[in-house]
């Protein structure tokens, strides 16, 4: 069936090839996002209708997205997930294209398990963050035509190496549409809301309290009541909605791995501290 | 001269012949089933042999290192091409043995002037959904077998048949430990048959088989892992570790205190 799996395969193929799911995609004629385009054309600012937001705080990073996806002024859905596992230990917040984003979340996530199967070893940071940075080249003509365009933020939480002398923490990185790799100290924010808090998180990160010295419920409050500014001056970003029940979608990624926050959680936070008060 | 019919008969049974040499010193994959899930056991001087295919998946091989390689490497990539195309659900054990790994084994077995895969394979899978077998076993000509309680591939079929015939009891039931022990004795019945090929043996004792492992066990270790459904990530493979195994080895050597 595989032609990469060809008992003829020769050894040097096998190991160049054996590792990279994508080009096995490829090789079985598969759709992985194709690299031609007809269609020259320029980036208009992505349709990126949406506010993402991740925060490193005490034990990891949070990371959180409004639920509402929009096509031009037209609200297609409250309920969408923005904030995807990829593994046991790294989530990816899209803001963008939701059909190239969920194709590209789709792939870096059997990618990785891929390679983890076949070679019996985690793929390192850096080779995750490329292989993510290779699907946004990869998207690059989608992107051109200017209704594919995708800005991700991937956080992890990493094992410190004290040979290579890093410590143990939350790490956010984020990617511009062409594929250039980003990380973030303290928070990092995407999307249409994001111009409207990013003031305010410098702020607050500066002059109020770092946000790595922040615990959980301080942290979750710090990023419900982001979200709700964002949505009270963007058209684009979902705000909370007590008559539906519906909640922002947050996610931890700490050393125990990752985890949704639950609407529970969320709800008891919202009535507190009466953020949409 | 392999244009006339008995030639090329000769020359499949020739193989067939040095297949079965190849393969008759393999030392058995044991899998069954626990309370939590599936186990698989098995000892090797060094290479590992059982491995993680897919989320709810294990491949088990025995025989030449390089061709268990190929074929866990192929098992594995047509399980995530199925798991892109369509969804993780629909990765099964059915169609990846009877449209990927068993074709793939025949198709190298009938070109008889290449080598065929020194190989005999086993695939499991943790609660298959719909009316799926929960085991595999293929042979190196690509002859598949599914199995619902226990599976076994081994170096010969009489190895294997005392195998199962030890592991006669369900141990569906049974917590890890008393699991592992049942699996570590039965792979002991199975070394004694393996050692009395030529003649008959009768049913071994348990003193027999205590023996049988703890000689095997002074070259050779155990090796085994679960397929566990309590583990809250996506994948439910895990590799037992080593004081695990030490204590599975004593408890089916300890003919004192296990009572059976």
């Amino acid at each position: 069936m595989s032609s990469g799996g060809d008992w003829r395969t020769t050894p040097a193929a096998a190991l160049t090839d054996g590792s990279d799911f994508l080009h096995l995609l490829k090789e079985n004629g598969h759709s992985a996002p194709s690299t031609t385009s007809q269609h020259a054309g320029t980036i208009d600012t992505p349709t990126e209708g949406t506010t993402i937001l991740a925060i490193r705080y005490r034990e990891g990073v949070l990371v959180a997205g409004d639920r509402r996806a929009t096509a031009g002024n037209v609200i297609v859905y409250d309920r969408a997930a923005k904030v995807l596992s990829v593994d046991d230990r790294s989530v990816m917040a899209l803001s963008g294209s939701p059909a190239s984003a969920y194709e590209i979340a789709r792939l870096l996530e059997i990618s990785f398990q891929h390679y983890r199967r076949t070679q019996l070893q985690e793929l390192s940071l850096d080779g995750r963050l490329r292989t993510l940075s290779r699907l946004l080249r990869d998207n690059l003509p989608m992107a051109m035509q200017g209704i594919g365009a995708v800005v991700p933020i991937y956080a992890t939480y990493e094992d410190g190496n004290p040979r290579e002398g890093t410590e143990a923490g939350g790490k956010i990185f984020f990617y511009d549409v062409l594929g250039a790799t980003f990380e973030s100290v303290d928070f990092c924010t995407t999307g249409s809301g994001s111009p409207i808090i990013r003031g305010a998180l410098y702020y607050q990160n500066r002059w109020e309290q770092p946000f790595v010295e922040r615990d959980e419920a301080q942290a979750l409050l710090l990023v419900l009541k982001m979200l709700e500014t964002a949505a009270e001056f963007d058209t684009a970003t979902g705000g909370f909605s007590a008559t539906a029940a519906i909640y922002p979608q947050v996610m931890r990624v700490t050393r125990d791995g990752i985890s949704d926050i639950d609407d529970e959680t969320l709800a008891q936070t919202y009535r507190t501290a009466n953020v949409s008060g | 001269m392999l244009e006339e019919p008995y030639r090329w008969v000769e020359a499949i049974r020739n193989r067939r012949e040095y297949l079965e040499d190849q393969l008759a010193g393999a030392s058995p994959v044991i899998a069954c089933r626990y309370a939590d899930g599936l186990l698989l056991l098995t000892t090797t001087p060094g290479p590992r042999k059982i491995f993680e295919a897919y989320n709810q998946i294990a491949f088990a091989g025995v025989g030449h290192p390089a061709d268990i390689e190929k074929l866990r490497k192929s098992v594995i990539d047509i399980a995530h091409l199925e798991a892109f195309n369509l969804s993780a659900r629909d990765v099964s054990l059915q169609r990846l043995v009877n449209f990927g790994v068993g074709p793939l084994m025949k198709a190298a077995f009938d070109e008889i002037f290449r080598s065929p895969f020194i190989a005999r394979v086993m695939v499991a899978e943790l609660d298959p959904t719909q009316e799926r077998e929960t085991f595999y076993t293929v042979d190196a000509d690509g002859s598949f077998t599914g199995a619902d309680s226990v599976a076994v591939i081994a170096g010969t079929p009489e190895v294997a048949d005392a195998i199962r015939a030890h592991l006669s009891q369900d141990t569906a039931d049974q917590p890890l430990k008393q699991a592992l022990r049942s699996c570590v004795s039965a792979w002991g019945a199975g070394r004694l048959r393996g050692e009395a090929a030529a003649e008959e043996l009768d049913e071994p004792t348990s003193a027999q088989i205590t023996e049988a492992i703890t000689s095997a066990l002074e070259s050779v270790h155990l090796e085994a892992a679960v397929l566990d459904r309590t583990l809250p990530t996506k994948t439910k493979f895990r590799l037992l570790d080593e004081p695990t195994l030490a204590a599975a080895a004593d408890a089916a050597t300890d003919v004192s205190g296990s009572g059976s």
